[in-house]
């Protein structure tokens, strides 16, 4: 056992973690964040030091133990330094999401009588303020950055700077209440309240212990011995339990280094900046990735398109086989190695893969181009399967046993079983607590014996690998009685580039019909190649040039679908390309891009009428949300099209 | 079969059978491209900063060599008697350097401020009276016999195995070297540098931010002065000062299309592959059309290039958002 | 506070004055006998129809335009008219209805143009610079510091290195703020600077100018179109008709002023 490893098995809550790491490893950086262009670093001891400023200074505010704590706004260091300092005297931090509407906010900020906020900006506090009325527990909010701020003179309203003037003074006037406050916390106390948006209803407060995050989270570092040196992007949304796992549970037990990103929308030139070692995502952004790549060679020179075409080539070929450590022929290790050197290397440092030793992904199916892309140029992508409920994650691949199709066995010191109607259950270390003030939901998902259900549909592979298959409460079947699983097919149209987003129907229908979201910057470009003009997302979407190019994405989804007898009847028939993005802000998607399908249904029940009809197109009046949440509205002609389908059994 | 084995088997055949001929074949026409890359530049950066196609790019050189030539051997000017105290190279070329600026100030005052705003064919066309006005004064000023330079670069030849390089190529080949990078640094990185390539782009907007217009096009055209002036130089130190210079203003253009209007590395590499393609294509396969191949490749490479990459190797891919 | 120091306080709040303002294109009158005055630390509007005068106004206070009869005070100095580089040496930076960048620049290098008139000439001239060391390093880090600090605030951090030619319209606006700010002007016009934007665009404009005048008190003057923008933002407009001034005030009075509604209001809504 390390140094380290021991340290977390003696300090049993996250601050007592914090301050036996600035002991330990004081002087080696615990967080980086560009700042005006920079990256700015803080040492293990000055985040301790920092954590405790805030702790105090929330102390002075009249924090008690148990009063909850909401974090909002993008990934910043000292936000992450908050959730130690909340923790550190005894209240419990509730990360919300920064780009979550007011609406949402409040009511998650009342469900969980929050009695503080600290935000990172003038945009979250402006958007608390706006709802203040209906959260009557909510007594004092910060900020950390004062952009915009100077007009701000209510009295409930200070500056993070403030606060930590405000903690050094009290940490002056009673040396040792830190200390003490710190020393009381036990490793089964509640660390983190974490609000899942789910698919329905209100969402619910996960309550995570520091046990379950800590044993969690050694786990996993000792599974992939991670240490001290690693580097992440911490990038993520702090409300999304992976980010709190990776980027806190995981860098405090391996005392690694967590990077932010200086904005939202530097994600790339930051990746590049720093060369993660550690780095996850969802899916989306692996696939985005290679759509610019696609994008970027596409507009090459004749010579780099031949070369990348041959050396990805080599690559699909041995590539996969060298990253699982197999058997490859020389002459092939060689063109490999050329390869590498021309090509992947370039790519890899341009996406800032080149340190990175492990990629993860989950939350979403991977699709084969993908998976087999990345790994096939050296990146080391595996997939994971995780909840909230689970601290992060309930299945892990292995080196060297990394496939597509299943999301790998069960992570170390995790047990899984199917319960009938295939609903996989998994009891592990990670284990929540409960759901924040909803017995009933609690009940319902953690049964007495420690079991979880996690509403997904899944299958063990005789090999012991999970495989998911979709939610249990979405497949449904077709008027011929064929099972109909929507997500199957929306992620086999989503792997297009083109396709954003897609919305299966075919649930007690006799044809299965969809929704296309065109991805506007895919279908911009080629918008741009071909010379087409178009003012906006609506305009772009019902040209028909772009209906075409949809056409044949679907084309070859029905032919696939057509190979497997059991799907044959599941091919799309008609399609049509909608009007206007669907957006979280609109809540027709959750926060992490998942499809709210009941709220699609009743919004666009008129536009799933006419693809079971035989009209043509259809006039619709649509309304879209700002982020401020005023609504506006307007009127589009949307066109539908039928689709080929092709035999089943044939290719 | 025949016809075949003549165009494209027999003189690769050759290629091969003698390589070291073949490299020195290449390296000649290095050589020869280093030239037109030194003036197609003197284009490039008048068209980047003022949009102007200088047609007098190649009169500048010659009027350079001229008056460095006139200076260094003591000539009057306009009596051409040798009575004046002759000056040294180093200053020579600092003097002459000076009258390419004195050249650039007068220009602007006489020629671009009256006609600023204008389109850029009737700047084209004032460049055209420009060069006509220029050559007839180096003519009337210099005298028009062909004159010998001699500022002191190295001459004599070196063996690299069997290959025969001039010193001199060398020595000039360096010295455009050296004056790229000279240039490329003072264009990304200082604030002139910097003011020039905002004026290249918009000249409103970069009078809002307090860039003067005028100091900017002195300058411009004074660097392509300074071009001018050193690809006076190696020219004239080769093949004598002479009008015959003011005509590689005629193989710029070509190297241009190839390189692109607006890219440095542009005129660079088009120079380069300009003058290398005609030499070989001379050497190679003149023989079967009589030979003078060399004075019309480069423009048929033009014409390709015109048919199938508008924009040049380097120029910029002309995409307009709306 | 006796009377002649309240009037000379009043008199020292004008930043910038036009007085009677004449611009003729020939036989076109686009400007007739205009004087306004814009006050020290106010956002100032000018509205108007298409064809009022108001961009013309513009390019007369920043010397692109020189009017036949009239005079501008800038800073309690008179001049017949103004140049434009004395205009942008003199503390005033703008922005264009059409966005007017520097295409083929990154758009850090866009923003350090603004700084041009802050350089010191010769420390970042041509021989030291050639070189990069000492003063010239010194000099270009501070100057790279400040717009750092722009590019923060105008939250535009993932495009620093981006040609501005690439960019969407609504980003180029607000490089084009930017550029504007880099030169720490006194005065600060913005033709028309939510033209082409979609409404969450505006917004954050709206938020930048804001933002703008309240943090680093600089005075600006705009031209704006859409009429609710103008109401919310500025401290006092101006109304131009047909290059004649037919009203100044609050935006209240302006709103219920008789001749705006007909000439304005009116026509377009």
């Amino acid at each position: 056992m390390t140094d380290l490893q021991q340290a977390s098995a003696e300090a049993d809550t996250f601050p007592k973690l914090l301050v036996e790491n600035a002991r330990r490893i004081g002087d080696r950086p615990a967080y980086r964040q560009k700042n005006l262009g920079i990256w700015q670093t803080l040492t293990w001891r000055e985040a301790a030091d920092a954590a405790r400023e805030i702790g105090m200074g929330l102390v002075a505010l009249g924090l008690e133990r148990g009063d909850k704590v909401a974090l909002v706004g993008q990934n910043t260091s000292l936000l992450y330094i908050s959730f130690d300092a909340i923790q550190s005297v005894g209240g419990i931090p509730v990360p919300l999401y920064a780009d979550g509407v007011a609406e949402e906010m409040s009511y998650v900020l009342d469900h969980a009588e929050a009695r503080f906020a600290i935000c990172q900006n003038q945009e979250q506090i402006d958007k608390i303020e706006s709802t203040r009325d209906r959260i009557p527990s909510i007594e004092a909010l910060v900020y950390e950055e004062p952009k915009g701020m100077r007009r701000y003179d209510q009295p409930h309203i200070r500056s993070l700077e403030d606060l930590r003037r405000l903690g050094r003074e009290r940490e002056a006037e009673q040396p040792g209440f830190f200390r003490e406050r710190v020393a009381e916390g036990k490793g089964d106390d509640l660390a983190i309240i974490v609000y899942t948006s789910g698919t329905t209803g209100n969402p619910k407060g996960v309550m995570l212990s520091h046990d379950a995050l800590r044993n969690s989270a050694r786990l996993a570092c000792d599974m992939e011995s991670l240490g001290p040196g690693e580097d992440i992007l911490a990038y993520l949304p702090l409300a999304w339990v992976g980010d709190h796992f990776i980027s806190h549970s995981m860098q405090y037990v391996a005392g690694f280094t967590a990077n932010c990103p200086e904005s939202p929308d530097t994600l790339i030139a930051d990746l590049r900046d720093i060369g993660p070692t550690l780095f996850i995502a969802p899916p989306a952004i692996f696939e985005n990735f290679l759509t610019q790549i696609g994008i970027r060679i596409g507009d090459a020179a004749r010579v780099k398109r031949w070369m990348y075409d041959y050396f990805i080539g080599v690559a699909r070929r041995v590539g996969p086989r060298i990253l699982d450590g197999r058997g490859v022929g020389v002459a092939d290790r060689l063109l490999y190695a050329l390869g590498e050197l021309c090509v992947y290397g370039p790519i890899k440092n341009n996406l800032g893969f080149t340190r990175t030793r492990i990629a993860y992904t989950g939350g979403a199916p991977l699709g084969e181009e993908v998976f087999s892309y990345y790994r096939s140029i050296g990146v080391n992508l595996k997939q994971l399967y995780g909840q909230t409920e689970s601290s992060a994650y309930v299945c892990l691949q292995r080196d060297g046993d990394a496939r597509l199709d299943t999301v790998g066995p069960p992570a170390p010191d995790v047990e899984v079983r199917i319960a009938g109607g295939g609903e996989l259950l998994y009891r592990s270390p990670g284990n929540f607590l409960g759901y924040y003030k909803n017995e009933e939901a609690t009940r319902e998902t953690l049964d007495a014996e420690g079991w979880v259900h996690t509403g997904d549909a899944a299958i063990v592979t005789d090999d012991g690998h999970v495989k998911i298959v979709d939610r249990a409460k979405d497949v449904g079947a077709m008027s011929d009685g064929t099972v109909f699983a929507p997500q199957y097919i929306e992620n086999k149209l989503k792997f297009y580039p083109f396709i954003r987003e897609a919305v299966a129907h075919g649930d007690g229908r006799d044809y299965a019909a969809a929704f296309i979201n065109i991805d506007l910057e895919a279908v911009g470009n080629f918008a741009e190649r071909e010379g087409l003009g178009y003012s906006g997302y609506t305009d772009l979407a019902q040209q028909d040039q772009v209906y075409d190019l949809i056409q044949r994405n679907i084309e070859e989804v029905n032919a696939d679908l057509a190979r497997d007898s059991g799907l044959a009847s599941t091919q799309i028939k008609r399609f049509l390309i909608l009007h206007k993005e669907l957006d979280a802000d609109d809540g027709e998607l959750t926060r992490t891009r998942k499809l709210r399908r009941r709220i699609i249904a009743d919004r666009y029940g008129e536009l799933i009428d006419a693809l079971y009809s035989e009209r043509d197109h259809v006039r619709v009046n649509a309304r879209v949300t700002f982020e401020d949440g005023r609504v506006g509205e307007f009127n589009a002609d949307v066109k539908i099209r039928d689709v080929a389908t092709a035999a089943p059994g044939r290719a | 079969m025949e016809f075949v084995n003549l165009v494209l088997i027999a003189p690769i055949a050759d290629m091969a059978e003698y390589p070291s001929f073949f490299l020195e074949v290449v390296f000649g026409g290095l050589m020869t491209g280093v030239m037109y890359s030194l003036v197609a530049l003197g284009f490039v950066l008048i068209f980047k900063a003022s949009g102007v196609f200088n047609f007098a790019q190649g009169v500048f050189a010659l009027f350079a060599a001229l008056t460095l030539v006139g200076l260094m051997t003591g000539t009057m000017p306009f009596t051409l008697d040798k009575i004046l105290p002759q000056f040294p190279a180093w200053l020579a070329v600092i003097a002459t350097f000076a009258v390419m600026i004195g050249l650039a100030v007068a220009v602007e005052r006489f020629v671009l401020r009256p006609l600023v705003n204008q389109d850029q064919i009737i700047m084209f066309m004032s460049t055209i009276g420009l060069a006509f006005v220029l050559e007839g004064l180096g003519d009337t000023i210099w005298g028009s016999e062909v004159k010998a330079l001699d500022v002191g670069i190295p001459t004599g030849a070196l063996y690299l195995g069997e290959i025969q390089i001039q010193v001199f190529d060398l020595w000039a080949a360096a010295i455009a070297a050296f004056l790229v990078a000279v240039l490329a640094v003072f264009f990304q990185w200082t604030r002139t540098g910097r003011a020039l390539r905002a004026v290249a782009d918009d000249h409103q907007a970069a009078l809002s931010v307090g860039i003067p217009l005028k100091n900017i096009w002195i300058i411009v055209w004074s660097v392509a002065g300074l071009v001018a002036l050193v690809a006076g130089i190696m020219w004239g130190s080769k093949s004598g000062v002479q009008f015959s210079l003011s005509l590689i203003a005629l193989k710029a253009l070509p190297v241009l299309i190839l390189g692109g209007f607006t890219s440095v590395p542009g005129a660079i590499v088009g120079g380069l592959i300009i003058g290398v393609g005609e030499k070989v294509a001379e050497v190679y396969w003149g023989p079967l059309v009589n030979g003078a191949i060399e004075n019309w490749f480069a423009y048929v490479v033009a014409l390709a290039f015109l048919l199938f990459r508008p924009q040049g190797l380097f120029g910029e891919k002309i995409i307009e958002r709306v | 506070m006796t009377a002649t120091d309240t009037a000379a306080a009043a008199a020292a709040e004008a930043i910038l004055s036009v007085e009677n303002i004449s611009l003729s294109f020939g036989a076109v009158r686009a400007i007739r006998d205009v004087s306004f005055d814009i006050r020290k630390g106010e956002i100032r509007a000018i509205i108007g129809p298409n064809g009022a005068g108001k961009t013309s106004m513009l390019n007369v206070i920043n010397g692109f335009y020189h009017p036949q009869e009239g005079r501008i005070l800038f800073r309690g100095a008179v001049r017949k008219q103004m140049r434009p580089y004395e205009a942008a040496a003199g503390g005033i930076a703008r922005t264009f209805q059409n966005v007017a960048l520097f295409k083929g620049m990154t758009t850090l290098d866009n923003i350090m143009t603004g700084r041009n008139l802050k350089m010191d000439r010769w420390r970042v001239n041509l021989l030291p610079a050639m070189f990069y060391y000492g003063p010239t390093q010194r000099e270009e880090i501070a100057h790279r510091a400040f717009v750092e600090e722009i590019i923060d605030f105008l939250e535009i951090e993932a495009i620093r290195k981006t040609p501005v030619g690439r960019l969407p319209y609504g980003l180029q606006k607000r490089v084009e703020l930017g550029r504007a700010l880099a030169a720490e002007p006194d005065l600060l016009l913005l033709d028309e600077p939510m033209a082409g934007m979609n409404l969450e665009e505006k917004q954050d404009m709206c938020r930048f100018i804001l933002d703008v005048n309240d943090e680093f008190g600089t005075t600006i003057a705009l031209i704006e179109h859409d009429m609710g923008v103008v109401m919310d933002l500025s401290d006092r407009v101006v109304v131009l008709d047909h290059g004649v001034k037919i009203a100044d005030g609050t935006p209240d009075q302006v709103k219920s002023d008789q001749n705006v509604i007909d000439a304005y209001l009116g026509v377009s809504h």
